[in-house]
């Protein structure tokens, strides 16, 4: 222990010298060679010069002449800005990024990878280059409160252009530009405003310089990909443990229908997260707002849902709408469970026996209606599978089941109305399909039937004129033999 | 009165015709009575069961379609909307498959019994074409349907004609009607099935079937001909039993098409990769299975190329087998062609079971 | 007594002779008979004449295994697609006053080009291709 002690202190001691030593000489090297670009430029007042010193760069030793060339050693003007010592004075266009690139390269590369490296102002320099959003001269590190790229101040940076009608109009005429105006209503952009420095900004989905177009399929905000962005802060629990919100939000997710729909089977119509929570102006949805937002996609739900005797009873007991049945992140894919009047059904949470009783009636009659539509269509599945298996074509009977799905899909769908009669009408029409679809299953297991009798009497047929032919022949041979 | 009626229809044809010499001609005629006589049967079995092709093949083709787009569909169509079409396809697929195994009997009897020879290799030579034209038309039927496994077997048979040194390729191209297995394809496998085979087949039939009776029934060697030898006459007692053996053909191909109807299977689709399990018909199966075990290189030729050689070879060896077979010729016994021929059947069913097992 | 067996053996080879002939000829003249619907026309079907469909209408015909949707528009142009939604294989049908294709079973909506355009279908309607010859309307596959 004692021992460790010890060399710890002399590990330390030989550090610290090393260090006291080499600022030593460093600074006798400074003194040795002035820099007289910043000499002169500083005494000049050259308000460039006078930020610089404040630069991350400067504080790393980079200098004046290293992005805009000369020899910084030299006293006199004209020989320290003399071409023959490369002065290039302030760079144009696509050199002052590549200049940024000689340290920078791996940000310069996902740069011109971006969306901002492949558009152009009049094809000949990238439309972003490095200073657009870290500044001249005043670059600081982005921890830093005052740098142009510090959490806080991000936003504002980007919505220099993106706020832009007239300018993006030009480049990218169908991106909108409301994006700041919305995100300084979300969630987000209201703690961005309170200083919270935690609070996603634009580069915390977006990413820095490695932005790409939302429809590349590279883009940290395509749609396949975000839930997992947004799921780095908001299913981490330590991250997230000051707002007070859950964090399972995205585990939810990925099992729900949503969620399966998008991610496993690719189909980039389903909603991913932003599609109900927006994305820029991300919040929760309100109670009431909840259906127009699974109306989006759900029309027709939505509609019927608006015009039945729930929505108001929804909305005044403060009960979110879609979800107080069907759930938020969770989704999965409605069942005819949900419906009906026995403890476990969604329904028997309102309607039960001692209360609301009208709707517990109903809800008991319309599950009834379903579970024996369910039935009946399992009997005719079950019957015309049972005809193709013994050899019969049936496509016409299966090309109708597909009838029957629909008018099943229908009937669930009409539920949303809470009506039993509009319910009672469209169940009707999907129970005289299955009828008709089942009669045709029947003839076809008939048809069977008859082709076993028919067999039957063919083979009796064949089989008495055979023998009779072979009692006739044998007689025939008996006579001949006789003779 | 009724007797009368017929006996003068009878007359008034016969004056026409003249049957008295074909009934004369029919008296004389007598089939030898002996331990081998079932064999006899068989060449009159295959010859109903290319009757019931012909009539079911007629009745098909008035709806059947052959074209890409449509033989699927228009077979499916025959199964399912026309009255009893799936019974007619059903048993003009079972009654082929049924053709060729009579044909296969027919000819092996007629190598073990040393029909072919002399004065029968004509008989022989007409039969083995017969024989190889009932091939061609089982391969070409296969195709009609257009279903996957039609589509990939073809296409892998077409591959093997392909391999014959120089002639090989023209052949294949001539038979595909292109460079691949497409509708052309179809269109020409169509043609041979219904038009140009049948027309070869019918004229090689009538000399096989003129020869048979110019000449009788070939004596098995073993069978010293003797005066008083047993013997039945051709009308009517042979012919009915004939007629006999052919309704107990009818009714286990009608048994067989009713209870175990012919699949349609799936809808060929040239682009999709090829379903696992490609098989020939059961009588391609033995040759099939022999080009899987030959190795990829015998010396310096294709293993495959030597397979589909020496089955040529060995297929017109046995064609030429009344002209090289001097012993029986002779009158000589020759063992040597019995044991041949056992050994190509033993092999025929041996690779069989083993192609179906693999 | 040998006489009238005979003969008995002669009216049963007869009979069944006759109903032999018949059994191997009923299943043969009944396949003769043209079938009730017209014969298979897959890859491209007439599905009705230019007159029997007004402007600005729909009509679900089948082609194949499956159902085809054929629209006029309000110009007169006619259009057909596989009537097949996108998103949950209902069947797809035209809907007058809304202008568009519509799904009955979640309000899917496309428009007269097949393009989904409103509710959860993620796929347009896959297009066949019409052809109108004389006064005969054909839809076959697209190639």
């Amino acid at each position: 222990m004692n021992k460790f002690k010890i060399l710890d202190s002399l590990i330390k001691l030989i550090f610290y010298l090393t260090l006291v030593i080499g600022m030593f000489f460093e600074n006798n090297l400074a003194q040795n060679t002035t820099d007289f670009c910043l000499k002169c430029h500083k005494a000049n007042g050259d308000k460039a010069a006078v930020m610089f010193t404040k630069d991350i760069h400067y504080e790393m030793g980079v200098s004046c002449a290293d992005c805009h060339g000369g020899d910084q050693s030299k006293s006199n003007m004209g020989e320290a800005m003399s071409e023959k010592n490369n002065f290039i004075g302030v760079p144009k266009g696509n050199r002052i990024s590549e200049l940024c690139s000689q340290c920078h390269s791996d940000e310069y590369q996902n740069l011109i990878n971006s969306v901002h490296g492949k558009l152009t102002i009049k094809g000949d320099q990238i439309i972003t280059q490095c200073i657009t959003c870290h500044g001249i001269h005043n670059i600081l590190r982005k921890e830093d409160k005052n740098s142009n790229v510090n959490a806080l101040n991000v936003a504002k940076i980007c919505a220099g252009c993106h706020s832009n009608i007239a300018y993006i109009k030009k480049y990218n005429p169908e991106l909108p530009t409301d994006q700041y105006e919305k995100y300084l209503t979300s969630k987000h952009g209201i703690l961005n405003s309170k200083k919270d420095p935690k609070a996603a900004s634009c580069v915390s989905c977006h990413g820095s310089h490695e932005i790409r177009n939302v429809n590349d399929v590279k883009s940290k905000v395509y749609a396949s990909n975000l839930p997992e962005v947004c799921s780095v802060c908001h299913s981490d629990s330590q991250y997230m443990k000051d707002y007070k919100i859950p964090t399972d939000q995205y585990d939810k997710y990925i099992g729900s229908v949503h969620g399966i729909a998008l991610l496993k089977k690719g189909d980039l119509a389903a909603p991913s997260c932003n599609d109900c929570h927006g994305n820029h102006g991300a919040a929760p949805p309100g109670v009431e707002s909840i259906s127009k937002v699974c109306g989006i996609c759900h029309a027709l739900n939505a509609e019927l849902f608006a015009k039945s005797p729930h929505k108001k009873a929804f909305d005044t007991l403060n009960k979110p709408e879609c979800e107080t049945c069907h759930g938020n992140h969770e989704i999965i894919v409605g069942t005819d469970q949900l419906i009906g009047n026995t403890k476990g059904t969604i329904c028997y949470q309102c309607h039960n026996e001692n209360q609301n009783v009208e709707g517990f009636i109903v809800a008991g009659k319309m599950r009834a209606i379903l579970d024996s539509l369910v039935k009946l269509e399992e009997t005719t599945v079950k019957l015309i599978t049972d005809a193709e298996q013994k050899g019969m074509e049936v496509s016409e009977a299966k090309f109708k089941l597909r009838d029957i799905r629909q008018a099943k899909l229908e009937t669930r769908t009409i539920i949303h109305a809470f009506n039993f009669d509009t319910f009672e009408k469209t169940s009707n029409n999907a129970l005289s399909l299955i009828y008709d679809v089942k009669s045709l299953g029947e003839k076809a297991v008939n048809e069977y039937y008859f082709r076993r009798w028919g067999l039957l009497a063919a083979t009796a047929i064949i089989s008495v004129l055979a023998i009779t032919l072979f009692i006739y022949i044998k007689k025939l041979e008996k006579k001949s033999n006789g003779k | 009165m009724k007797p009368n009626i017929w006996r003068r229809f009878y007359y008034w044809l016969d004056e026409r015709i003249q049957f008295e010499d074909l009934i004369r001609f029919a008296a004389k005629k007598y089939v030898p009575v002996h331990s081998h006589s079932l064999w006899y049967y068989f060449g009159g079995v295959t010859l109903f069961l290319f009757i019931i092709q012909v009539v079911t093949g007629i009745l098909l083709l008035l709806y059947y379609k052959g074209n890409e787009d449509l033989a699927f569909e228009s077979i499916r169509y025959i199964m399912t909307e026309v009255e009893f079409g799936w019974l007619i396809r059903s048993i003009h697929s079972w009654s082929a498959n049924l053709m060729i195994l009579a044909a296969f009997i027919h000819m092996f009897s007629v190598f073990f019994t040393k029909a072919y020879r002399k004065p029968r290799e004509i008989t022989w030579l007409t039969g083995m074409v017969m024989l190889f034209l009932a091939l061609g038309f089982g391969f070409s039927g296969y195709l009609l349907p257009w279903n996957e496994l039609a589509f990939f077997a073809t296409k892998v048979g077409t591959d093997i004609v392909g391999v014959i040194p120089l002639i090989g390729k023209p052949i294949q191209i001539f038979l595909r009607g292109g460079e691949d297995v497409t509708g052309a394809t179809l269109s020409r496998f169509f043609g041979f099935h219904v038009a140009i085979l049948p027309g070869i087949f019918t004229i090689f039939l009538f000399i096989h079937l003129l020869l048979v009776q110019r000449q009788g029934m070939s004596l098995p060697m073993e069978i010293v001909p003797e005066k008083a030898m047993k013997t039945m006459p051709f009308f009517p007692n042979f012919l009915l039993r004939d007629l006999l053996l052919w309704l107990i053909v009818l009714n286990i191909l009608a048994i067989l098409a009713v209870l175990y109807p012919w699949e349609l299977g799936v809808k060929a689709d040239p682009f999709a990769p090829a379903p696992a399990g490609i098989k020939p018909e059961w009588y391609f199966m033995f040759m099939f299975q022999t080009l899987k075990y030959i190795p990829a290189h015998i010396w310096i030729f294709d293993g495959e190329v030597v397979g589909v050689l020496l089955f040529i070879i060995a297929g017109v060896l046995w064609t030429l087998i009344p002209f090289w077979d001097k012993k029986t010729a002779r009158g000589e016994k020759n063992l040597l062609i019995n044991y041949l021929g056992l050994f190509c059947i033993l092999y025929i069913i041996l690779l069989t079971i083993l192609g179906y097992l693999s | 007594m040998n006489q009238s067996r005979r003969s008995f053996l002669k009216y049963i080879l007869g009979g069944s002779l006759i109903a032999f002939i018949g059994a191997v000829l009923y299943p043969v003249i009944a396949f003769l008979k043209p079938p009730k619907s017209k014969s298979v026309e897959i890859s491209s079907i007439k599905v009705c004449k230019v007159n029997d469909l007004p402007n600005d209408s729909g009509l679900i015909f089948k082609f194949g295994n499956k159902p085809g949707i054929l629209v006029r528009t309000p110009k007169g142009d006619f259009r057909a697609f596989d009537a097949t939604c996108t998103h949950l294989d209902c069947t797809v049908q035209y809907k007058k006053d809304m202008g568009v294709i519509w799904c009955a079973c979640h309000n899917g909506k496309y428009d007269l080009n097949g393009r989904n355009i409103s509710g959860p279908p993620p796929r347009p309607l896959i297009p066949f291709k019409v052809i109108v010859q004389g006064d005969e309307i054909f839809v076959s596959k697209q190639l």
